[in-house]
């Protein structure tokens, strides 16, 4: 054909383009993706380490378990494989307990080979824990929390009732939600559900299908044991509050002048996998156990169908039963246990007759992350609650609850109420993406999902510590404050986990905070009868 | 008439050897296709792609906030509802056969490219969400292949991700373009300007116009902004001496401005035009002569550096935004329209690109524009060369994605203000005044955009402008000016 262009241009071309074999430079592409494979490499190797290093540990340390040296706490499996890793705990915890507080890793690495597997293993750990708070994908900072910059925006143009603009952010989310990944893709898929949820017009029907539906009462008995007690193994989110509330129990046995029966009102989420650490503790009392340890389980009631599947943590597997193995474990240690359980019961029609209460015993209320889907609204189901407690006279109330503001419709519109859910589901994301090593698993995927239940929980969620406070003043209790070693045994504990995890003692209240890069997460709190009211 | 049948087609093919009207025509016509001779094999993507119509969705995406709202008050969450049991069924069935999923694609892929857009700049910018929504578009398409949208979505990406990464401070274009083999420019300036209406549209109006306006004259001097190639003069050549009323053929002086800083590509500098444009005249037996004047260092310019004759019906030409030009700081243009009113010429023509009116301010605002501008001249060439996506993809790679990265980052610089007023407007404001356009001039431009795709439009917007759409997306303009003392 004539290239009549060509030619007015004449000479100025010597040939004519050969375009089609053009390689177009990719080279962004390319280096891209080498560079996020060079990420991965190095995380694997990091990993690697991490897990030559702990392997080594169990491998070298003897087996047998040791003689605790304080109050401790640690999840004691069921099997005897687990034993072993409690041992590997324990003796961790241990030259710390002798260095005192001021102890670090460093300190330890200088002291004995012993101890240097142990230093070996901590830095692992903090070695990923710092390059994830170095690299600000997943820091706390607003611009590496991406997902709640669509998030937020779309929940508040759902209340500005802006459905173009939803639908625009509906689709953004839809391309960039995945359950796998880091934190922010993995909030994006469940806030995404959350959203669809919110929208559709059959409310309750489809979020525990789009997530997939694995959440805990939808697992196997064998595999949610399994999953909880390796979460709490690798996350102190419900350890440090078990333990908190574990050593407070014992520091309450401790008061008692006399040997007295031991009435426990497990109002909780650990599904019963605190206790058997408890009743290590119990023989190693210097006056050994009490001669009756009554467990009493409330189990969460089913208000209906809705609430009983969207309040995280609380429900189990529907044919869980964790009574039986802990009744052998307790008979294994000579430890005198009863266990009885309530189902369907309403919290606040709890009474003495409903647990069997007695005036001889020791009773201690543990309430675990339940109370808040008690409501506070029009029906004011949270004080009502505690007045019934009260009217229990136990000896002491454990109330570890989040620490979060309301996220009620009463206490703000849905955008405000979503973008608290999202930011307590932000931070249990960010925390389990380091928890579990940024590894896929079907453990972790249940664990996620049951937590990403928070975006559509009819309850409230919480209120913040200072509030809950004031409700346990106003119905008729005093806030004491916990034991050193409560508060020391904690802070060792915690020394196990990712190094932006923290504990913060307030002087004021007296409460145990929980924090997750210096952000509150929860807060555990220690209340007796006020003997004036 | 009489000019316009002077102007006919077959004087615009440039060797004259064959004509231009062969060339464009064919190319709708699947058979005599010339450019199945660039192509080893029937490019089947672009066939199977070929019916679809992306652009519709940048428009319905336009129109969502009117749409959704309608009857919100009587039921709060049905809209909400409706379109996300819409979304959620459409992405539930990626695979369909149907055009259902494309369009959906279209429709993610704008959505995406808006979010990264409102990430880098506005109320809820995040950086590192712009980041992510880039690294998902770059896994979703690529500049070399898919449909339209996709390809343009990418380049979309690579602009900006220049944003995010640079801050959008290596803006200018010619520099981009410099990067391009000279052959493949001139490929790609060669297909643009045989499957598409943009150049001859502004060439053939503004040159119909200086033929209307240099009736009587005997001596004429254009004073032309950018000359690039020289093309459009060949064609006024020929019709000078060809016409058949007024004086014999009047003597044509052309003065191109030229920039201080070379880095031009080489076919196109000032000296190479010069000389083929005197070599072209020479060969038709037109009188003619060429200077150069020197824009200052800033890119300023001086009337006084203007060597002027009395006597010379003296013409400004200046051609900005066409889709092959290089893009032109502001400053400069503005100082050649004030210059140019002191210097009282009989006529000025402008072509320049239309920007559409914006609801949004701000950089999303005239992002979503750009994105909308650019859209229509994809699908406008995709109806030009359905059957060329290779030929198409080297237009794309060599213009159209240097001017989208060019564009967003002036854009993005200037907070979405420099870029929004006409130099129409400019000129008006400057004392010139609009002369209207002929009737053979407009019926020259509509028999010209009659030989494209049906898509094509060309809209009397006032009496001195021509506008040249795709479907109803405005997209180039020629408007032509007198000053106040030519007038009569």
């Amino acid at each position: 054909m004539p290239n009549h262009i060509s030619e007015w241009i004449e000479d100025s071309i010597s040939y004519f383009p050969m375009f089609f074999d053009d390689p177009y430079d990719t080279g962004d592409l390319i280096g891209d993706s080498w560079w996020v494979e060079g990420q991965n490499l190095e995380q694997d190797l990091i990993d690697d380490s991490f897990i030559t290093n702990s392997s080594m540990t169990s491998a070298t340390l003897p087996p047998a378990p040791a003689p605790a040296p304080a109050p401790t706490d640690s999840t004691i499996s069921l099997d005897s494989m687990k034993k072993r890793k409690l041992a590997d705990d324990l003796n961790s915890m241990k030259p710390r307990k002798t260095t005192n507080k001021r102890a670090n890793a460093q300190d330890l690495g200088r002291e004995s080979p012993e101890q240097g597997l142990v230093v070996a293993r901590k830095q692992g750990g903090n070695k990923k824990g710092s390059k994830a708070a170095g690299n600000g994908s997943n820091g706390n900072n607003k611009e590496g929390r991406w997902a709640e910059q669509l998030l937020n925006p779309c929940a508040a143009a759902v209340t500005a009732r802006n459905p173009s603009r939803v639908l625009h952010f509906l689709y953004v989310l839809h391309d960039l939600a995945s359950l796998s990944g880091d934190a922010n893709h993995r909030l994006s898929f469940y806030g995404l559900c959350a959203l669809k949820h919110h929208v559709s017009s059959a409310p309750g029907s489809s979020f525990s299908a789009s997530t997939d539906g694995k959440t805990f009462a939808s697992s196997n008995p064998k595999f949610f044991t399994d999953s909880l007690i390796k979460f709490n193994d690798i996350s102190p989110w419900f350890r440090i509050p078990n333990n908190v509330t574990n050593t407070a129990i014992l520091q309450l046995l401790a008061e008692q002048a006399q040997p007295s029966n031991l009435h426990i009102l497990d109002i909780g989420v650990s599904h019963g996998v605190q206790w058997p650490t408890l009743l290590e503790e119990l023989t190693r009392r210097a006056g050994g156990p009490p001669p009756l340890v009554r467990l009493t389980v409330v189990a969460p009631a089913a208000m209906n169908d809705l609430s009983r599947n969207t309040a995280p943590f609380a429900n189990g597997p529907p044919d869980y039963d964790f009574s039986s193995k802990l009744l052998s474990f307790a008979k294994d240690l000579n430890v005198n246990l009863q266990i009885n359980r309530l189902e369907n019961l309403q919290l606040q029609n709890l009474n003495s007759q409903l647990i069997k209460s007695s005036a001889e015993e020791i009773l201690v209320v543990c309430a675990q992350f339940r109370l808040h889907n008690l409501t506070h609204g029009i029906t004011d189901d949270r004080t009502k609650f505690l007045k019934v407690l009260r009217s229990l006279s136990p000896k002491g109330v454990i109330l570890c609850e989040n620490n979060t503001d309301c996220s009620c419709i009463n206490c703000g519109d849905f955008a405000t109420g979503f973008s608290r859910r999202v930011e307590y589901l932000w931070r249990f994301l960010d925390s389990t993406s380091i928890a579990y090593k940024g590894r896929e698993s079907e453990e972790r995927r249940m664990m996620e999902a049951e937590a990403a239940k928070v975006l559509i929980n009819s309850g409230e969620m919480n209120e913040r510590k200072e509030k809950w406070c004031d409700r346990m003043r106003h119905a008729g209790f005093t806030g004491d404050v916990f034991g050193e070693e409560t508060i020391d045994g904690a802070k060792a504990l915690l020394r196990k986990y990712d190094s932006n995890w923290e504990i913060r003692v307030e002087d004021r209240d007296g409460c145990v905070g929980l924090l997750w890069r210096g952000q509150p997460v929860s807060f555990c709190s220690l209340w007796k009868m006020d003997s004036a009211a | 008439m009489a000019m316009l049948m002077d102007l006919d087609f077959t004087s615009f093919g440039y060797s004259g050897t064959t004509t231009t009207t062969t060339t464009t025509g064919s190319a709708l016509s699947d058979d005599g296709c010339n450019w199945n001779a660039w192509s080893p094999v029937v490019d089947w993507e672009a066939l199977s792609g070929g019916q679809e119509d992306f652009h519709n969705l940048v428009d319905s995406m336009m129109d969502e906030s009117d749409f959704g709202l309608q009857g919100l008050n009587v039921r709060p969450n049905i809209d909400i509802e409706e379109e996300c049991h819409y979304l959620y069924n459409a992405t539930t069935t990626d695979h369909d056969e149907s055009n259902g999923p494309e369009d959906l694609k279209g429709m993610r892929l704008i959505h995406l490219l808006v979010a990264a857009a409102e990430a880098l700049e506005g109320t809820n910018k995040c950086h590192e969400l712009a980041r992510v929504i880039l690294v998902r578009l770059r896994e979703l398409v690529s500049p070399k292949q898919g449909t339209n949208m996709e390809r343009l979505a990418a380049y979309f990406t690579d602009a900006l991700q220049g944003l995010l990464d640079g801050g959008g401070k290596c803006g200018g274009n010619h520099l981009y373009k410099a990067e391009h083999h000279p052959t493949d420019v001139l490929a790609a300036f060669q297909l643009l300007q045989d499957v598409s209406p943009y150049v001859k549209f502004g060439h053939f109006t503004a040159n119909q116009a200086i033929l209307e306006a240099v009736t009587h004259d005997k001596r004429i001097h254009i004073v032309d902004y950018d000359i690039m190639e020289g093309i459009q003069w060949a064609s006024l050549m020929q019709a000078l001496v060809s016409r058949k009323d007024g004086p014999a053929t009047p003597h044509l002086r052309i003065t191109a401005l030229s920039r201080s800083c070379g880095g031009r590509r080489s076919f196109s500098t000032i000296q190479e035009t010069g000389r083929r444009l005197t070599a072209f005249a020479a060969s038709i037996g037109q009188p003619f002569s060429f200077h150069q004047c020197r824009l200052d260092s800033d890119e300023t310019f001086k009337p006084s550096n203007l060597k002027l004759v009395r006597g010379e019906a003296l013409i400004i030409n200046c051609m900005l935004h066409l889709p092959h030009f290089s893009y032109r700081a502001p400053n400069s243009i503005a100082s050649f329209i004030s210059g140019a009113q002191t210097l009282g010429p009989r006529l000025v023509t402008l072509v320049e690109e239309e920007i559409g009116p914006t609801g949004e301010e701000g950089f999303v605002g005239r992002f979503m524009d750009s994105l909308h501008h650019y859209s229509a001249i994809y699908d406008s060439l995709e109806a030009g060369f359905p059957m060329q996506g290779r030929a198409r993809t080297l237009v794309e790679r060599v213009f159209l994605g240097p001017r989208i990265s060019g564009s967003l980052a002036r854009i993005y610089r200037g907070g979405g203000e420099e870029e929004g007023c006409s130099w129409g407007q400019r000129l008006a404001a400057c004392g010139f005044c609009p002369t209207n356009i002929s009737f053979a001039n407009h019926c020259q431009a509509k028999l010209l955009i009659g030989l494209y795709n049906d898509g094509y439009r060309v809209e009397e917007s006032s009496i001195n402008k021509l506008v040249l759409g795709w479907k109803s997306r405005r997209l180039l303009s020629v408007s032509i000016w007198s000053s106040k003392d030519n007038e009569s």
